[in-house]
């Protein structure tokens, strides 16, 4: 057993806030290891303390292992949580705690590398009979072997230049008519471009779902699964709204999570991890395993009744969970990302300082928050203020909370994706359920057409401005300027 | 931040505004606007130009990559400046037909918003 005191959290943002939150319920004592940029941020004030670990750029911070380890070290922590992104899925950084005697919060350096390797992921997955995509890469490149395969795999097929990347000789072919073609100028591509005109097949899926199962290796080595989610709603791979579980009929998900649950167990995985399918025409594709806590972990925690964060450090430390051993998923939760970005300019990030802000609370709304009103929105990092989350006893009753939510949050001084995330959760095809990851580009590549101020809207804006006046420069304002009452009859007695 | 009685539609209904460096921020019928009078505009300094010989930079921003050097001749649509900021690339083309006259900034700068980063002439 790890006895566990004190947590240094080698994050930013909201994730940091959210995991400060948790070791406090279980009394534990946090440090913030921040940049320069963060030292009086939302996450910074939420610890009980801060590490300066180095400069803005996260080069020279957060992804930095010496200053994270040091951090850790000179504040007195004896356990790092590295949330998600930056050092999470770094086998270096995991082994550089165990060796300084730090426990690291998330699984052993082996299994990081294990699966942040596709190879060796891969490879773990064929093993066990796991679900990859089909594809060919033998040796017989020629057009009439090619074709045999192509239809073995099944049109429409992707060709790829084995030693490729950046898209070049990347060409799909939908019937073996346009194979021949393809094939052909793949190679030509390939050999001009990369002095190899190897090329290899893949089932090519146009129309699929992302589907990921939440996964859990406790103490004691059981492998629990917590259930999937559908994360189909991304923009150039970045998921922009998940929820739990999916629309996947019960017969094709059972098969999916069991999936994930053999794949985990191959690789005796500890901690959570996140194994991501795609799925198109009842047939599941194992994409990747992530060995982290996920952005969108809360959409699970709704639907399941657990706490993630505080399962990883148990976990960490040695102890047993209180799950019950088996757990069924209620009702049904969403979640989208509220980014710092300028919708009607195609979402280019949008920084400064943050205004007023509000979050309308009610039942089963949940505000994974990272920034508060006077927070400076930098350039240097991940636009993402905040997470929404709703839970409801459907799943279109939670997307009529979240059209609600969206309606009544306020964000002032930097522009958000709310008015993007408004239109997403009215799209037919969103709402019915049938969303692939082809989703966001094929409705919503443009950006969207600029706010009109006119009529009695005008007048307001034209009176308003008359009205109110200049909010002090560099200061929060409102709630949080106000005298304490409390604070100064304390101090008078 | 306040809250303020505004007439909508016949309607009398409850507004949050707040004004932040010359903009007004309010939040009206479930969407946030964001108003600077015309004439607030013209005299305020603005950091999206619409010189063609002048590149600024269009938001905070590390620089990188720099594709011309001063001398150099580009056509319209030519890119000049591969920027990131908050994890994404963006390209910085020129508008004209031009030769290029001086570089702001160089690879790995980190830039201000409105920095001036190429100057072209036409």
């Amino acid at each position: 057993m790890n006895k566990i005191q004190k947590i240094a959290i080698a994050n930013r943002g909201e994730v940091a806030v959210r995991i400060i939150r948790a070791c406090q319920e279980l009394g534990l004592e946090t440090v913030l290891l921040c940049s320069e940029a963060d030292h009086t941020s939302m996450a910074a004030r939420t610890a009980d303390e801060t590490f300066l670990i180095g400069g803005s750029p996260s080069s020279e911070s957060y992804l930095n292992i010496e200053n994270n380890i040091r951090g850790a070290i000179a504040s007195g922590a004896d356990a790092v949580h590295p949330g998600f992104g930056f050092l999470s899925e770094n086998a270096d950084f995991a082994k550089a705690c165990e060796n300084e005697r730090l426990v690291f919060i998330g699984p052993s350096a082996d299994s990081i590398r294990l699966f942040g390797d596709k190879i060796s992921a891969k490879n773990l997955v064929e093993k066990i009979g796991g679900p990859l995509i089909p594809g060919y890469s033998g040796d017989d490149q020629s057009v009439e072997k090619i074709t045999k395969e192509a239809e073995r795999i099944g049109f429409p097929v992707i060709v790829k230049a084995t030693a490729g990347g950046g898209g070049r000789g990347l060409k799909v072919a939908r019937t073996s008519a346009d194979l021949k073609n393809a094939v052909e100028s793949a190679q030509r591509e390939a050999g001009s471009a990369f002095g190899s005109s190897k090329i290899f097949l893949e089932k090519y899926l146009d129309s699929a779902k992302h589907i990921e199962v939440q996964i859990f290796g406790d103490a004691s080595g059981k492998i629990h699964h917590l259930f999937e989610r559908d994360c189909s709603v991304q923009r150039r791979h970045q998921k922009i709204i998940e929820e739990a579980t999916s629309s996947l009929k019960r017969e094709l998900s059972e098969k999916i999570v069991a999936a994930a649950v053999k794949i985990a167990s191959a690789a005796k995985y500890r901690g959570a991890g996140t194994v991501e399918f795609l799925v198109q025409d009842n047939q599941f594709y194992f994409m990747e395993m992530n060995t982290r806590l996920q952005v969108e972990h809360p959409v699970t925690e709704m639907v399941m009744g657990v706490d993630l964060v505080k399962a990883q450090i148990m976990t960490a430390m040695g102890q047993a969970l209180s799950w019950p051993d088996t757990m069924e998923p209620r009702g049904h939760a969403i979640e989208c990302r509220l980014y710092a970005e300028d919708p009607f300019k195609g979402g280019i990030p949008s920084t400064g300082r943050l205004g007023f802000t509000h979050f309308p609370d009610g039942p089963f709304r949940r505000f994974d928050v990272g920034f508060e009103e006077g927070d400076e929105i930098t350039a240097y990092y991940d636009p993402m203020i905040a997470k929404l989350i709703v839970w409801d006893e459907t799943r279109i009753r939670a997307i009529q909370k979240m059209k609600r939510v969206l309606n009544d949050t306020i964000i002032f001084g930097v522009q958000t994706n709310i008015p993007l995330l408004k239109k997403i959760f009215s799209h037919p095809e969103f709402i019915d359920g049938s969303m692939t990851t082809q989703f966001f580009e094929k409705h919503f590549a443009k950006a969207l057409d600029a706010q009109s101020l006119v009529n009695d809207d005008l007048k307001i804006a034209e009176e308003l401005y008359r009205k109110v006046g200049e909010a002090k420069a560099g200061s929060s304002t409102g709630a949080a300027s106000l005298p304490n009452p409390w604070f100064h009859s304390w101090e008078a007695n | 931040m306040g809250r303020y009685r505004v007439t909508h539609d016949g309607k009398e209904i409850e507004v949050v505004a707040q004004k932040l460096q010359g903009k007004l921020w309010f939040h009206l019928n479930g969407e946030t606007f964001v108003y600077e009078p015309v004439s607030e505009k013209r005299q305020s300094k603005s950091s999206g130009t619409t010189n063609p010989e002048l590149i600024e930079a269009p938001m905070p921003g590390k620089i990188l990559r720099v594709e011309v050097k001063p001398g150099d001749t580009v056509k319209v649509g030519q890119v000049l400046i591969v920027m990131e900021a908050m994890k994404m690339e963006y390209s910085l083309a020129a508008a004209i037909d031009a030769s290029i006259i001086e570089i702001g900034c160089k690879v790995g700068e980190q830039v201000k918003l409105g920095q001036m980063l190429v100057r072209l002439k036409g």
